[in-house]
């Protein structure tokens, strides 16, 4: 299942470092990093882009194919809701 | 179970106060018991102070934990707050606060085999004081964190090895010789935030307590920062900014105050500090032994090196 609009989850801060991610969920128990592109893509979920928006985007930044971006996209959007940082704002279509 | 209810006190806090210096902030401690007193005073000797206090401390002590209850209460306390009285998760203490007239009064039980007070104990109960004087002073936002870490000040600077319990802070301090500079502290250090974007970070000692005797007074601009890591050799070797970060944010003291934490403002608190220490001081990994001629000499190649990069 992947949602539609995605946004970072509201109990978490995050500091962009170099080329990552920090992003620190506020009971202060766990910290996760995010590499280049996994960061790229966080920073992106704002809540009113979808993974079709985000593919895009990131195709314009890295020279990648939409195809196999938005596979790697998927499976980052996948982990990062998985890990609790991320949020799903509404379900339109199944997987 | 309610300390403060059952309590058979034996002190009062009322007979006898002194000011201590923690950072830019002044506590207050009073304590009946002149035993305990007299121990604090020596062991907060070097920071009494006449300031005006911005916080008070009241201790009482009580009797009335058997020995199997004081050894299940030794656990590290945590502070949960229920209106005005935290620290329920210890069975040492009972605890309310004041905040309007910005005293913390507690009830500690006596140790019948060590009859001081704990140390570990009353570091926690300095740097609740110091974080909670900042939070009635600045909401929270203090000029300077306090970070696990022991500080040697050589050459009119500090050098900062962090790291967690065990990792070998005070083993630094103790194989600091003359030659090699002075232990600030082998415990804690207080360390500033920029006040412009290209300010010096400064070093501070305070009274916290840890494994050294010698805890100074004093201020010194931030060398850098060296996060140990116990091994057979002695190396130092650089790390990216993303382990730097990671690794120093978990040596910082979680301010923790009286009144309603907002552990989101905390934890952003915590996040800017990482962000402008790693941003502004070199950070590497000291891998290091016993061997103290070889620690040295590889902090003192360091040293030599930052002089003349001006690294960062």
């Amino acid at each position: 299942m992947m949602a539609n609009r995605i946004a970072q989850a509201e109990n978490v801060i995050w500091r962009r470092i170099g080329d990552d991610v920090v992003v620190i969920k506020d009971d202060g128990q766990s910290i996760h990093v995010l590499n280049k592109t996994a960061a790229s893509i966080w920073e992106m979920c704002d809540g009113k882009c979808g993974i079709n928006e985000i593919t895009t985007r990131l195709c314009e930044r890295f020279d990648v194919s939409f195809e196999d971006a938005y596979a790697d996209v998927k499976e980052i959007l996948e982990k990062l809701i998985q890990t609790g940082i991320m949020n799903q704002i509404e379900k339109i279509r199944g997987n | 179970m309610n300390p403060q209810a059952n309590a058979k006190h034996i002190s009062s806090f009322k007979n006898h106060t002194m000011r201590v210096q923690i950072g830019d902030i002044c506590c207050a401690i009073s304590c009946g018991d002149i035993s305990i007193f007299d121990g604090l005073q020596k062991l907060f000797n070097n920071f009494l102070t006449d300031q005006p206090a911005d916080i008070s401390i009241e201790l009482s002590v009580s009797e009335q934990l058997s020995p199997s209850e004081m050894e299940a209460s030794l656990s590290e306390m945590r502070y949960i707050h229920e209106g005005n009285h935290f620290l329920p998760t210890s069975r040492i203490i009972a605890s309310n606060y004041d905040l309007a007239n910005r005293t913390i009064s507690m009830c500690i039980e006596r140790n019948p085999g060590n009859p001081g007070l704990d140390l570990k104990l009353l570091n926690q109960l300095l740097y609740l004081a110091y974080y909670s004087a900042w939070k009635l002073r600045n909401n929270g936002n203090p000029r300077a964190l306090l970070v696990h870490a022991c500080g040697i000040l050589h050459n009119g600077k500090a050098l900062v090895f962090t790291g967690p319990s065990e990792a070998g802070k005070t083993t630094i301090a103790n194989l600091c010789r003359e030659q090699n500079g002075e232990v600030i502290n082998d415990e804690m250090l207080l360390i500033s935030r920029p006040e412009q974007h290209d300010s010096v970070l400064e070093v501070r000692g305070i009274p916290i307590i840890g494994g050294h005797p010698q805890r100074l007074n004093a201020t010194a601009p931030l060398s850098c920062i060296l996060l140990l890591k116990q091994s057979n050799k002695t190396r130092i070797r650089s790390i990216n900014r993303t382990e730097a970060y990671l690794r120093f944010i978990r040596q910082i003291i979680t301010p923790s105050y009286i009144g309603l934490i907002d552990k989101r403002s905390v934890l952003s608190l915590m996040a800017d500090f990482t962000d402008e220490v790693t941003g502004t001081i070199p950070i590497y990994e000291l891998e290091f032994s016993l061997d103290r001629e070889s620690l040295w000499w590889e902090i003192g190649k360091l040293e030599r090196a930052l002089e003349g990069e001006d690294i960062k």
